[in-house]
C-alpha cells in the first residue's frame, strides 16, 4: 500500500491559526475552504482509488495573495498541495492531512492575446480548450491537446508536461510553452522566458515544465499559439495483427510522412468503444490505425493517397477515407471516448501511461496478454503510435476483494516491461504518486538524489507537494554530503598529455 | 603548464571527475574546443577533453532516434543523418566559425552543440537543441553518474535535467552520452525573396508571413550591405536588401504555399522564388551567420565585435533599426525578428546601449564574439534577474559543490555570481 508522509500534528493542532491567517490573506467570502462537506470534493483528483481530505482548500484570486500563502507556509513550514482542475491521472494533486490545498481555479482569465508574436498570455487555471477558443476566431490554435482538454487547466498541464494525440507533429507542453510567472515557496515571484526565444542561465522553463507541482506555483503563463492548418482528413486503416499496424506505422514515418495525428487500438479498445459510439470502426481486424494528416488541402489530398498506397503495401485489410468533417470527427469519437467505453464494459479501469520505443510494440502487448492471464485481468490498448505512448486500460472491479491489489500489480508489471525494452515509466500523465515507487525501475539512487537536488534549490524545508514524484525524500543534509566514493584519491588511469 | 586529461570511456570520465574533486582542482571542460571562445575564460589549468568520448551508439531512422557520445563530431552525425535523409530539426548552423579565434572551423561536437544549446532558422518553428534532447547520461561535478530522460519521444518520468543541461555550458555535469530526436528531411524546401531595405518594415513582412497559415519554417532579412556574402544569383540580381521566406513539405504543398505567400506579401515589394537548390544554399548562410564571419586574416585592427540579440519577433525590426542608429553597426534579423545579429566594428561593444535597448522590449543581449580582454569586463551573458539568479547558483552549488567545472565559465572573473 501506497505511504504517505505522516501528518505533522504540530500543524493538525494549529488548524484554527492558519484558518484565521488564511481568511486574513483571502477576505473573498468562499476563498477558504474549511467544512468537511465543502472539503469532499477536493479528496482526489482523476486517480480516484486514492482518497484523503484536505487540512483546508484555499482558493487565491490573485498572484499577491499566492505569494502571501506560500511566505505564510513556508515560515510556519505547512506542507501545500497546489491543484488545477483536478483531472490529473496519477495523483498529484492527492491532499494531504495537514496540508492547504492551493486551489488555482480562480485564476481564469485570458490576460492578452499577442497575434504578432502568436502568443497567448493566461492565468492557470484557463482550460486548455480555453485557449483554442479565445483564439480561433482569428484561425489559430494551442497545439497540445491532451483528452481532458475541455476540463484540465493549463497549470497542470504545465504541470505534468500534458500532451495529446498531436505530439509527434506539435510538441509536448514542454515545446509550446514560452514563460511563465512563478511563486515560490518562500513567496518570491520569478518571471521565467517569455516571447523571446532565448534565455540567458539555467533552463528553469523546462525543468518547471513537467514538476508536478513540486518546485513552485505557476501564476501565469505565455503559451505559443499556431495558425490552425486550413483542413485535416483521417484515415482508419485495419490489420490483421499489431505487428502489421506497427510496421505501417514505422513506414509512413520512413517514407518522411510526420502525420499531426497516429493512434492505434487493440481489437478490445476497438469492440469497447464502436459499442458506444458508434463511429464505424470495424470489428473483425486485430489493430486499428488511425491517421490524419493536416495542412493545406493540396497537401493533405497529396499525403492520404501515400499513406494510404503504404497501407495497402503493408498488408491493410480495411481502409476508409474521411470525406468530410463530420466524417472526420466521427473516426476520432471513438477514440476519444476510449477511456468512458471501457468504463461501460468493467465496473472500474485504471488507465495507464508508458512510452515504448515503437518498434517493440508487438513485443509489449505479447507480454501484455501474458501478464492479463497471470493477473486474471482484461486489458485494452489505446496507444499514441506515433511517440510510442502506450494506454492499457485494465479493466477490474473494486467491490471484488483483491481487484484494486491486483489491477495495481497488473499495471506495476506492464510499467516494468515498458522499461525492460528502453522505455519510460510516463508519457504524459506524469508520476505523482501512482508510479512513485516505480522510480527504482528507471533511476538509479544516485540519478534520483541529482532531482532532489534541483528540488532542494526550490524547495529546501520540501513542503510543496510532499510524497509525490520521489519514493523517498532525502534530507538535505544527506543531499549536500559529498560521497568518499566518489572523490578518487588515487591518480586516475586516463590518457594525459 | 595546461595538464590535459582525455578519457576514452565513461568510466575514466567519472575517475577523472573523481580526481579532481579530491584534489579541488578546477576543470575545463572541452569537446574539440571550438566553442572555448564563446563565453568567459574559464579558470582552469587542466582541461578535461571529451573528443575521445565518441562514436554513435545508436541510430534508429524509423525511430527518429540517434545516441552518441558526446564527443563524436558534429559532421559525422550530420553525415549519417544524411545517408538516411534525415536531420535535426533546430538545423544547427556553423557556429565555431562566427567566433574567428581561429580554433575551428567547423561546427564542432554533439555535446558541445547540446550543452550551448545552438539552433539554426528553423527555431521560429521548432525550437532549439532543448526541444529536441531525449536524455543524457553525465557525471556530476560530485564524480556522481547520473541520467535523465531516455530514448522516447514522450517522456514524463522525473523532473526533465535534459533541457537543464542544454545550455548549462557543462558547468554541472560532464555529459558522455546524448540521446536526439531526429526528423526526416522534407520533399521540398522553396523560398521567396521580398525586396526590402529598410529593417522595419521587414519585420512587419516577417510578422504577416509568420502569421498566414502557409507554416513558414523560417523567415530572414538580410540588408543590402550582406547579399554578397549569400553566394545566390538572385539575390545579387535584386541588389538591394531582402526579406527571406522559406516554406518545406511535400512538393504540391511547397508550391501551393509559395504561390500563396508571394500574393500574400505582394503589398510590401516585389516578391521572387527562389530556385531550391539555391534556396538551400541560402539558409545554410543564414544558419551559419555567413556574412560575419571574420576573415581568416583579420587582425585586430580590423576586428569586429558580434552581438546575438534575442526579442520578441514582432518586435525585432523595431529594434533592430534602433540598434544600428545607435551602434552604427550591421544587422542580419533571424527567426522572423527574433534573432537580430548585430556586427559593429571597432572596439566598442556599447553593452549598456545594446542591453537597455534590448530590454524594452523584454529581451536579451548575449556578447558572442569580442577579444579576451573585453570579456574579462563585459558578462557576455546577459545579467539575470537576481531572483533567477539565487536559484541558479544553489544549482550549481548542488550539483558542483566544490565548483570544478568550468568556474566562471558563464560570468567574468571580476564578479563573483556564478550560473549567469
Amino acid at each position: 500500500m501506497l505511504r504517505m508522509p505522516e501528518p505533522d500534528q504540530h500543524t493538525l493542532a494549529k488548524r484554527k491559526d492558519i484558518i484565521a491567517a488564511m481568511k486574513d490573506i483571502i477576505p473573498t467570502p468562499g476563498g477558504v475552504i474549511v467544512d468537511e462537506d465543502q472539503l469532499r470534493p477536493y479528496e482526489c483528483d482523476g486517480l480516484m482509488a486514492y482518497r484523503q481530505l484536505p487540512m483546508i482548500v484555499v482558493l487565491p484570486e490573485n498572484t499577491g495573495q499566492v505569494a502571501a500563502i506560500l511566505k505564510y507556509c513556508h515560515t510556519h513550514k505547512i506542507r501545500v498541495v497546489p491543484r488545477g482542475a483536478g483531472t490529473g491521472l496519477s495523483g498529484g494533486a492527492l491532499p494531504m492531512a495537514d496540508a492547504i490545498t492551493i486551489s488555482m481555479m480562480k485564476f481564469n482569465r485570458v490576460l492578452d492575446i499577442d497575434w504578432d508574436n502568436r502568443a497567448a498570455v493566461v492565468q492557470p487555471g484557463v482550460t486548455n480548450l480555453g485557449i483554442t477558443r479565445a483564439v480561433e476566431h482569428n484561425g489559430f490554435y494551442y497545439a497540445p491537446d491532451p483528452s481532458s482538454q475541455i476540463a484540465c487547466s493549463i497549470g497542470g498541464n504545465i504541470a505534468e508536461n500534458s500532451g495529446g494525440v498531436h505530439c509527434l507533429k506539435y510538441g509536448l507542453t514542454t515545446n509550446n510553452v514560452l514563460g511563465v510567472e512563478m511563486v515560490t515557496i518562500e513567496g518570491d515571484i520569478l518571471r521565467v522566458g517569455g516571447k523571446g526565444l532565448d534565455q540567458t542561465g539555467y533552463d528553469l522553463l523546462g525543468l518547471i515544465t513537467g514538476s508536478e507541482g513540486l518546485l513552485g506555483i505557476v501564476t501565469e503563463v505565455t503559451v505559443r499559439i499556431l495558425r490552425k492548418p486550413e483542413t485535416a482528413r483521417a484515415l482508419l486503416l485495419g490489420f490483421n495483427s499489431s505487428e502489421d499496424g506497427g510496421n505501417c506505422v514505422a513506414e509512413i514515418i520512413a517514407a518522411g510522412i510526420i502525420p499531426g495525428g497516429l493512434e492505434m487500438m487493440d481489437a478490445p479498445a476497438i469492440k469497447a468503444t464502436e459499442d458506444f459510439v458508434h463511429a464505424g470502426y470495424p470489428l473483425d481486424v486485430e489493430a486499428l490505425l488511425l491517421v490524419e494528416l493536416d495542412g493545406p488541402l493540396v497537401e493533405v489530398d497529396y499525403l492520404i493517397d501515400r499513406v494510404g498506397q503504404i497501407a495497402t503495401d503493408c498488408g491493410a485489410i480495411y481502409s476508409r477515407i474521411s470525406q468530410s468533417e463530420e466524417e472526420r470527427l466521427l473516426f476520432w469519437s471513438g477514440r476519444k471516448n476510449a477511456f468512458p467505453a471501457i468504463g461501460r464494459i468493467s465496473p472500474d479501469y485504471m488507465c495507464m501511461d508508458g512510452t515504448i520505443p515503437r518498434g517493440r510494440l508487438a513485443e509489449v502487448l505479447t507480454g501484455m496478454q501474458i501478464l492479463s492471464q497471470r493477473h486474471g485481468l482484461r486489458v485494452a490498448n489505446v496507444f499514441h503510435a506515433g511517440d510510442g505512448n502506450l494506454h492499457p486500460l485494465i479493466m477490474f472491479d473494486a467491490n471484488q476483494p483483491g481487484e484494486l491489489e491486483r489491477a495495481e500489480a497488473f499495471g506495476s508489471d506492464i510499467l516494468k516491461l515498458c522499461v525492460q525494452v528502453g522505455g519510460v515509466l510516463s508519457g504524459e500523465h506524469g508520476i505523482g504518486i501512482e508510479k512513485r515507487d516505480l522510480m527504482g525501475e528507471m533511476f538509479t539512487s544516485d540519478d534520483m538524489k541529482h532531482q532532489e537536488r534541483i528540488k532542494m534549490a526550490f524547495d529546501e524545508d520540501q513542503l510543496l507537494n510532499p510524497g509525490k514524484v520521489f519514493p523517498t525524500l532525502h534530507g538535505c543534509g544527506e543531499l549536500k554530503t559529498l560521497h568518499a566514493k566518489a572523490v578518487a584519491d588515487k591518480f586516475p588511469t586516463i590518457p594525459r598529455f | 603548464m595546461v595538464d590535459i586529461l582525455t578519457p576514452t570511456t565513461p568510466d575514466q570520465l567519472r575517475e577523472a571527475v573523481g580526481w579532481a574533486l579530491g584534489a579541488k582542482t578546477p576543470l575545463e571542460v572541452i569537446g574539440s574546443g571550438s566553442k572555448r571562445s564563446f563565453g568567459h575564460a574559464v579558470q582552469a589549468d587542466t582541461v578535461l577533453d571529451c573528443s575521445a568520448l565518441s562514436g554513435i551508439l545508436f541510430y534508429q531512422p524509423e525511430e527518429l532516434v540517434i545516441s552518441a557520445r558526446v564527443g563524436t563530431p558534429l559532421a559525422d552525425i550530420k553525415a549519417a543523418l544524411a545517408e538516411k535523409n534525415q536531420q535535426f530539426h533546430f538545423e544547427p548552423g556553423n557556429f565555431p566559425a562566427l567566433l574567428g579565434d581561429g580554433a575551428a572551423t567547423d561546427a564542432g561536437t554533439i555535446g558541445g552543440l547540446v550543452a550551448t544549446n545552438i539552433a539554426g532558422p528553423r527555431r521560429i518553428k521548432v525550437g532549439a537543441a532543448r526541444d529536441h534532447v531525449l536524455g543524457f547520461e553525465a557525471i556530476s561535478g560530485r564524480a556522481e553518474d547520473f541520467k535523465s530522460g531516455g530514448r522516447v519521444m514522450k517522456n514524463v518520468t522525473g523532473f526533465d535535467l535534459s533541457k537543464l543541461m542544454a545550455g548549462s555550458f557543462g558547468t554541472l555535469g560532464v555529459m558522455h552520452t546524448v540521446t536526439l530526436k531526429v526528423m526526416p528531411c522534407d520533399e521540398q524546401s522553396a523560398t521567396i525573396l521580398v525586396t526590402c531595405d529598410d529593417p522595419k518594415t521587414a519585420g512587419t513582412i516577417m510578422t504577416a508571413a509568420l502569421g498566414s497559415e502557409n507554416e513558414v519554417s523560417a523567415a530572414a532579412w538580410i540588408s543590402s550591405a550582406d547579399i554578397t556574402s549569400l553566394d545566390v544569383p538572385l539575390a545579387l540580381e535584386i541588389g538591394s536588401g531582402l526579406v527571406a521566406v522559406r516554406v518545406e513539405g511535400p512538393t504540391p504543398s511547397v508550391a501551393w504555399r509559395i504561390d500563396a505567400l508571394c500574393k500574400h506579401l505582394a503589398q510590401y515589394g516585389e516578391t521572387r522564388p527562389l530556385a531550391e537548390s539555391y534556396s538551400q544554399r541560402l539558409w545554410q548562410c543564414v544558419a551559419d551567420v555567413k556574412p560575419f564571419i571574420p576573415a581568416a586574416d583579420a587582425s585586430a585592427d580590423n576586428a569586429s565585435l558580434l552581438w546575438r540579440v534575442s526579442v520578441p519577433p514582432a518586435s525585432g525590426g523595431e529594434i533592430a533599426a534602433r540598434l544600428m542608429d545607435v551602434t552604427g553597426g550591421r544587422v542580419i534579423m533571424d527567426w522572423a525578428g527574433g534573432l537580430i545579429w548585430l556586427q559593429i566594428n571597432g572596439l566598442d561593444a556599447f553593452a549598456q546601449q545594446v542591453r537597455d535597448i534590448a530590454m524594452t522590449v523584454d529581451g536579451q543581449a548575449v556578447l558572442v564574439r569580442a577579444p579576451a580582454s573585453m570579456r574579462q569586463r563585459i558578462s557576455v551573458f546577459h545579467p539575470e534577474n537576481p531572483a533567477l539568479a539565487r536559484i541558479n547558483a544553489k544549482i550549481k552549488d548542488n550539483f558542483d559543490p566544490e565548483g570544478i567545472l568550468n568556474p566562471g565559465r558563464l560570468a567574468p572573473s571580476s564578479t563573483m555570481g556564478e550560473g549567469a
